[in-house]
């Protein structure tokens, strides 16, 4: 036995990185519970080396290759125009009574899909086409500042409306964004949040909520449903898409 | 392959064994720690500078493991999957009046908040002091005092009551 208290797992970590700097070599000497703990440790880090690393290095890698280029393609801007909008909401009617595309409480976000068959709300957790085209209904419970952005397995987070300024846009009742988004081609798990501030909101911060929830990985993307770190009073709502080729 | 990826797969070669490690612990299982090893360092190499500091990249990443780990457990549990239900062994070096039962379960953790639950973990699973918790997930030793005063009476409360 040592008198010591034995280390940490941390500490432990510390002196496999750095064994000639290690502030826990004395403790081993004596303890040999301890250097049992660090045996399993190098177990599995041989483990890690031997199965681990070999399946996941090429992810890993390309996660850390140069951006890809901004994936969404604002297929109607701004949309100043009105004739121009009225034509995108000729094409994109709001949904139907009983559609099922929508997530949240207080606030509510539809997610609309264009196809050969027309335009249909998206279930959470639906299948789309990589390449849909897609148009978005919010429904607020109160005024509040609106952010819709998205996140895929890459860890990638694209902001899609407002395409412009900081704060976020000012919306009070329901209805039907102007502009819309364009998918990226790439199959795999796609995840849209609605956020709605009391106050303005900024891109950042909600940028930053959207990577820590759901920023790694397929896996993290699916399960990310609830945005944490938000302004208190913020409003969110999420739907899962999956990409398929 | 870039040079970035180069610099990701070599530093994935060297901390990736102690991200694997943590998920293992944490998750219990090494399909889901493999994934979620991946998942983790697909996140730290976005910030490759911080990941190359060698004086304190060590607390970063168990902060950042742990965090996901600990969520992967939470959205498990909350979707009713299997198998990450059972509890976290306590640290054999925690003191046997420290906590009512030699494990920590997860109804009883998930009845706290993402912090509370990583104080939690860290000082019952992982066995450290409070200044070492401190540090590694970036608070205050006050902090750490306070919400594991916090997680103690309630957890006390909950298992006294049978509950979960």
């Amino acid at each position: 036995m040592t008198a010591t208290r034995c280390p940490s797992d941390l500490a432990l970590e510390a002196h496999l990185l750095d064994p000639a700097r290690s502030a826990v070599a004395g403790h081993l000497e004596g303890c040999p519970g301890c250097r049992e703990r660090l045996a399993r440790m190098e177990r599995e880090g041989a483990e890690f080396r031997q199965y681990v690393y070999p399946a996941t290095v090429d992810a890993v890698a390309q996660a850390a290759g140069p951006r890809p280029r901004r994936r969404w393609l604002v297929a109607v801007g701004p949309l100043v125009a009105a004739a121009g909008a009225g034509l995108v909401f000729l094409l994109w009617p709001g949904p139907s009574p009983d559609y099922v595309g929508i997530k949240g409480g207080a606030l509510g976000l539809s997610v609309f899909v264009g196809g050969a068959e027309g335009v249909r709300a998206v279930a959470d957790g639906e299948g789309v086409p990589a390449s849909a085209a897609l148009r978005f209904q919010v429904r607020p419970e109160a005024p509040c500042r609106l952010w819709i952005v998205s996140v895929d397995a890459s860890g990638q987070v694209s902001r899609i409306f407002p395409a412009e300024g900081e704060g976020g846009a000012a919306v009070s009742a329901p209805g039907p964004l102007p502009g819309g988004a364009m998918l990226d081609g790439r199959a795999g798990p796609e995840r849209i949040y609605a956020v709605c501030g009391r106050e303005a909101l900024p891109y950042a911060r909600v940028e930053a909520a959207v990577r820590e929830a759901a920023g790694g990985g397929e896996r993290a993307v699916r399960a990310a449903a609830q945005l944490r770190n938000l302004p208190e009073g913020s409003r969110q709502a999420t739907l899962l898409l999956e990409k398929r080729p | 392959m870039s040079d970035h990826r180069e610099q990701a797969g070599r530093l994935y070669r060297e901390y990736g064994p102690a991200v694997y490690r943590r998920c293992l612990r944490l998750l219990g299982d090494r399909e889901r720690a493999r994934d979620a090893t991946q998942e983790v360092f697909v996140r730290l190499v976005r910030d490759m500078r911080r990941l190359e500091d060698r004086e304190n990249v060590l607390p970063w990443i168990y902060r950042v493991a742990t965090n996901h780990c600990l969520n992967l457990r939470r959205d498990v549990r909350r979707r009713g999957e299997e198998a990450l239900d059972q509890g976290l062994e306590l640290a054999p070096q925690v003191p046997a009046d420290a906590y009512p039962e030699r494990q920590l379960a997860q109804k009883v953790l998930s009845r706290f908040d993402a912090e509370t639950q990583a104080v939690a973990v860290g000082v019952f699973v992982d066995g450290m002091e409070h200044e070492e918790v401190a540090a590694a997930l970036g608070v205050s030793r006050r902090t750490v005092a306070r919400k594991l005063d916090r997680f103690l009476a309630n957890a006390r409360k909950y298992l006294a009551r049978g509950e979960p």
